[in-house]
């Protein structure tokens, strides 16, 4: 955990601190002069050796104090608590529908595998995740949104249900885009356990084959499927850029990009570092769910 | 001898199954267009006004024209060549990095095993679209700092899995069965496991296109990719402002073209898969 | 699977019923196509979040939102201020019981009268080394002993608000005088601009670095806590003193119903609700949808889109939907960097590639044919703005600009290397650089784009890493002195000279023109400057634009403000109308 969190500080450092350039003129706005300037680089810190300022961003990896935002000079864990609440109710109702859709599929698919059916629906999700996030934004909005008025074109209301009408768009584009690529992992993986030879040895002694797919394949599936979903818990609280600032979601996705724009640097090292530790935690989690799942993994 | 035959039993499964063709049709095709338009042997007077601004298509300009009278299908071709070029440049710089790291740190465990995962949890820990930005930000933007922000990003998740299967296969019966004849370590690594892995590289590879593709086409779109060129996330970009006034032709052009090889891509993945694995032979 | 579909189901019925409008308050709708830092005055740089602090927090003086020109009016002030014989000494006046809102700030929770300690104080936050406000630009070296006062401060862990300052004299409660250094005749100006707004010191202190999100003024409107969502709602003030919407304005103004409310109490509406929407899409359907009452169309060729040719589609007019298109008070422009060499002598260089640009088709592509060429660098409305000049290299004349070419030493653009002009990541930049590009061509000059984001192109500007580029002024405030000091020597880079062009005769002229307050004399001035830095060409000079907004038929009292963050305080909405009308949507 520790060294890992010492990487990503440097990379951070390397890319932020060494190599991006002197944001004060952008802190002053289109009036600064030159004395405010320098005084401004003084009390940002960015007079400081090479190493302290290295320092600076690993102490925040660890305090988890970020300082202040440059651009709206807001307190940064107080911008994340903020932007947290409507990036998780977008990404997580997204998320789980498109995990637990994809699955299904995958299981159905894989049991007609090689007919006509599997090959129809698999071309349906390919298709669907290869059409640009921005052609489904542009088009979904405009349509679904504003000609057939079924859904709040852009915003956020606090509290459910009353953010479901503002999130509920952005969330079946979300689906869409994700379906094609966990689709085509999942019947990878189970297709994989199919041809395993305890499968055989399952059918020959005349165990149904939605049995066998249920009970046997799934569970030995299990694994990557578990690492797979795992792996893409943490990145959730990022929400998704595109769509929380096509949407006007004020979550956390909107509140990186609006940061990257604005060459925002503590709030991108903070959201980054952010990201970073939840991996970290939820690489841990995976590993004992795997426990769970494949007693051999606990024999080892 | 394993090799060839497997890849020529791999062509011929390949040859039967007509999806799989006709993507690869398609992705040849884009590539021909790609070389082609890198030569300037097509494509080259894309700057070039041909007609009114905002055509909408016509047997006469087949996507319409843009708002300088530029014609939308040449721009999509000169768009096809940034692209493919994007995929591959990716794909070179990722699959040497993915599969060489992921195969050692698998086979060898250990400190060089330790090494390496913590180099790409470092990397994957870092949402990549984040790293994306950042690298194309500070590299001063333009196709290179593309190339280089997609290689760097790209390779993680193919040394992840390499590395799985890898650990996976080295506990498998034949390939203690190669230990137990006398194999050294790189003849078992390179020899036995690496060909029973190829499918992750192929079905990684094609995945890694299509979404170097995508994010190039994103990067463009929110400014920090292609300079001076059309890309079809620039054209994206542009529709943006133009689609209320009904000039859809942009959108729709860039989109097609995207969505063809990319979903090409997808299908010949899969389709290369089923014909590669060794597991399924014969069945 | 049943089950889920059945979830999905309800997640589907909820998400299609949508909230019905509210016809009972006057609520104002209205949308901010930008982020909102914060409610702390001293940064508001930008017209939005001046425009959010403005329903909050009042200055001294507003601009009459009816009369045109631009006319000063007291606000918090009673009256103008007396100035002393030599220009110097502003004593003034401020209004007797006005409160500040009620907040925890303050003993009891009641929002205290304002006195002028509190003016004193919000000037000297400006000049705070702790703060670095991005206002300090604006009485920077102009008040006397501030600046001493900030020098001395930084050091010291907390800046010392109780030390007295020459410059700033408190006489009783409501009177004070201001003394400057030099003459200063865009002072009033300055405190009219977000940036001076009057805080309490009460709320600053007990906020602390929290102040931002907790505005506590003295406005027609209150927000109780700033949540940096995307939405933000204003209730009208029980509080706010009588102030009452003008009886008079500009000609006519009776005719297009702006005297209506003459007269009233203001504020007239009970509500203000701000979603702040970013992309040009979600904007333009909400308005559409009725969601939002007032809608800035952005400067780029969305505008087209709306209206396709000057006037609105027959479908929007039957909705009521009203357009204004306003000139406005901005210029935007190609910048030389004259640190290099290949432009600084070379003025025919400069020329030859002003005359290659085709203004009248980028005008068509990217302004609707709504913008004004820009013959230099006052915007039409200002004081030195002679309509019958015509620059004659702003002039699109190819055969002319090659031949100009030639005699720089480039003949068909032999020899002179690609010229990058930097420019915004944003759409219609971009696509102005390719028109640019694509016109220079024909002349043989090769242009490359180079797209920055924001912070990247200001850096590039003030470290003077570029050949040229691109941008729009805005006016902060009435006076052609916010102009021509873009190509004051003294003030290139870091300073707002990004051309880096220096020119003594000018730079004489700039220092006395500035220093007159308003008069046809400094007028005339002006013109000269004016007209003798267009035929320098040291920009390519652009277009003096149109900006757009569209309301709907029951706002009422709308009118275009260039500095409008006081504006909305005089907004009315027709609920009957909006009943009406609201069947259509």
């Amino acid at each position: 955990m520790i060294p890992v969190l010492l990487g990503v500080s440097l990379i951070i450092f390397v890319l932020f601190n060494l190599v991006a350039g002197d944001p004060t003129a952008v802190l002053l706005g289109k009036n600064a002069t030159a004395r405010q300037m320098a005084d401004l680089r003084e009390q940002l810190g960015l007079n400081k050796s090479l190493f302290a300022q290295y320092m600076d961003v690993v102490k925040s990896a660890f305090t988890f104090n970020f300082g202040y935002s440059w651009a709206t000079k807001q307190e940064i864990t107080y911008m994340i608590r903020q932007g947290a609440y409507p990036s998780l109710c977008l990404s997580i109702p997204a998320f789980v529908l498109s995990t637990v859709f994809s699955l299904i599929i995958s299981l159905f698919v894989a049991y007609y595998r090689g007919k006509g059916i599997d090959l129809f629906i698999r071309f349906l999700c390919i298709a669907g995740m290869s059409i640009s996030a921005l052609a489904y934004i542009l088009f979904f909005q405009w349509f679904f949104a504003f000609e057939m008025g079924w859904f709040e074109i852009s915003g956020f209301e606090y509290g459910f249900p009353d953010f479901i009408p503002y999130i509920a768009l952005p969330a079946i584009i979300w689906i869409l885009l994700s379906l094609g690529p966990d689709v085509r992992f999942f019947r990878t993986v189970i297709l994989d356990e199919i041809y395993q030879d305890y499968v055989r040895t399952a059918r020959a002694k005349g165990l149904s084959e939605i049995n066998i797919l249920l009970k046997h394949v799934l569970r030995n599936a299990m694994i990557p499927i578990i690492t797979y979903v795992v792996i893409q818990l943490p990145f959730l609280i990022l929400g998704a850029l595109l769509l929380e600032s096509f949407f006007s979601i004020p979550g956390l996705g909107g509140m990186t990009l609006n940061a990257l724009n604005s060459s925002d640097f503590p709030v991108i090292k903070a959201m980054a570092i952010l990201s970073s530790v939840m991996y970290i935690v939820f690489g841990l989690i995976s590993d004992i769910l795997y426990t769970f799942a494949d007693p051999r993994v606990k024999l080892k | 001898m394993k090799t060839n035959s497997l890849w020529k039993d791999a062509f011929l499964r390949l040859a039967k199954d007509k999806w799989a063709l006709i993507s690869l049709i398609i992705v040849v095709a884009y590539a021909l267009v790609a070389i082609l338009s890198s030569l300037g042997i097509i494509a080259s007077g894309w700057a070039q006004e041909v007609g009114a601004s905002n055509l909408p298509p016509s047997t006469e300009y087949w996507f319409g024209t843009d708002i300088f009278g530029r014609s939308v299908l040449t721009k999509v071709i000169r768009g096809t060549q940034v692209a493919m070029s994007v995929g591959l440049a990716t794909s070179l710089i990722a699959i040497p990095i993915g599969v060489f790291l992921g195969a050692i740190a698998g086979y060898f465990g250990g400190w060089v095993d330790d090494m390496i995962t913590w180099l790409y949890t470092t990397f994957s820990s870092i949402p990549n679209i984040m790293l994306l930005i950042s690298i194309t930000m500070i590299l001063g933007k333009g196709l290179f700092a593309v190339y280089v922000a997609l290689g760097a990003t790209s390779w993680v998740t193919l040394c992840r899995l390499i590395r799985g299967e890898v650990m996976k296969h080295k506990e498998r019966e034949y390939v203690q069965a190669a230990g137990a004849i006398g194999g050294g370590h790189m003849r078992k690594l390179f020899l036995h496991i690496l060909p029973n892995v190829t499918h992750i590289v192929i079905i990684n590879t094609s995945l890694q296109f299509q979404v170097a593709i995508k994010s190039e086409v994103i990067l463009s779109y929110l400014g920090l990719g292609v300079q001076g060129e059309p890309s079809w996330g620039t054209m994206i970009d542009d529709a943006k402002l133009e689609l209320a006034r009904g000039v859809w032709w942009q959108l729709a052009g860039a989109t097609l073209a995207m969505f063809l090889v990319v979903l090409a891509f997808n299908l010949l993945g899969d389709a290369l898969r089923d014909a590669l694995d060794p597991k399924l032979k014969g069945k | 699977m049943k089950r889920l579909v059945l979830l999905f189901g309800i997640f589907l019925l909820a998400a299609s019923c949508s909230k019905d409008r509210n016809f009972d308050e006057r609520e104002l709708h209205l949308i901010s196509p930008e982020k909102i830092a914060g409610f702390d005055p001293i940064h508001a740089s930008d017209m939005y979040s001046g425009n959010e602090m403005g329903k909050v927090y009042e200055g001294l003086f507003e601009f009459h939102p009816l009369k045109r020109p631009y006319e000063l009016m007291p606000n918090l002030a009673e009256t103008l201020p007396e100035v002393s014989a030599d220009g110097l000494t502003y004593t003034f006046k401020i209004k007797k019981g006005v409160l500040f809102h009620d907040s925890s700030a303050f003993k009891d929770g009641k929002g205290r009268e304002l006195n002028s300690d509190d003016v004193l104080y919000s000037l000297k936050r400006l000049a705070d080394p702790k703060l670095q406000a991005k206002g300090w630009w604006l009485f920077d070296d102009k008040i006397l002993g501030l600046n001493e006062w900030k020098d001395k401060n930084a050091p010291l862990e907390a800046s010392n608000y109780s030390e007295e300052i020459e410059g700033l004299k408190k006489i009783d409660n409501h009177t004070f005088s201001i003394k400057l250094k030099k003459p200063y005749p865009q002072f009033l100006y300055a405190l009219a601009m977000p940036y001076s707004f009057i805080v309490a010191k009460e709320a600053v202190e007990h906020f602390g670095k929290e102040f931002l999100n907790h505005p506590v003024g003295t406005g027609p409107f209150i927000l109780p806590k700033f949540e940096q969502t995307n939405r933000i709602v204003y209730t009208k003030n029980p509080t706010f003193r009588e102030k009452l919407y003008p009886s008079e304005g500009e000609e006519g103004d009776d005719k297009l119903g702006l005297l209506a409310d003459a007269g009233k109490r203001i504020p007239l509406v009970d509500k203000i609700i701000v979603d702040i929407i970013v992309e040009s899409q979600p904007k333009w359907l909400s308005f559409q949808k009725a969601k939002a009452d007032l809608l800035e169309i952005p400067k780029d060729n969305f505008d087209q889109a709306v209206i396709g040719g000057k006037e609105l589609s027959p479908e929007l007019k039957g909705k009521g939907i009203r357009l204004f298109a306003n000139p406005q008070l901005d210029v935007t422009f190609f910048a030389f960097n004259h640190d290099d060499a290949i432009f600084k002598n070379n003025k025919k260089l400069r020329q030859a590639i002003s005359m290659a640009w085709n203004r009248e088709e980028a005008n068509k592509l990217f302004y609707n044919s709504a913008a004004v060429e820009a013959q230099s660098v006052i915007p039409p409305g200002l004081g030195g703005y002679r309509k019958e000049f015509k620059n004659p290299f702003v002039k699109y004349d190819p055969e002319t600009a090659k031949k100009l070419l030639a005699e720089a030493g480039y003949p068909n653009g032999k020899g002179l290397p690609a010229i990058t002009v930097q420019t915004r990541n944003e759409t219609v930049a971009r696509q102005i650089i390719e028109h640019f590009a694509k016109n220079l061509e024909k002349i043989g000059v090769q242009v490359k784009v180079g797209m920055n984001t924001w912070p990247e192109l200001v850096n590039k500007v003030t470290k003077r890493q570029h050949q040229m580029y691109t941008m729009g002024w805005g006016a902060d405030y009435p006076d052609a002195e916010n102009f021509l000091g873009l190509l004051y020597c003294p003030n290139s880079s870091p300073g707002s000279n990004g051309a880096n062009y220096c020119n003594s005769e000018f730079d004489n002229l700039f220092v006395t023109a500035t220093a007159m307050q308003e008069s046809p004399e400094r007028n005339a001035m002006y013109e000269k400057m004016n007209e003798m830095i267009a035929n320098e060409v040291p920009w390519i000079f652009g277009f003096h634009r149109t900006k757009f907004y569209l309301s709907h038929a029951w706002l009422k009292n709308y009118k275009f403000m260039e500095f409008n963050h006081a504006q909305f305080q005089y907004l009315n909405v027709d609920l009957e109308v909006k009943k009406e009308l609201s069947k259509k949507f």
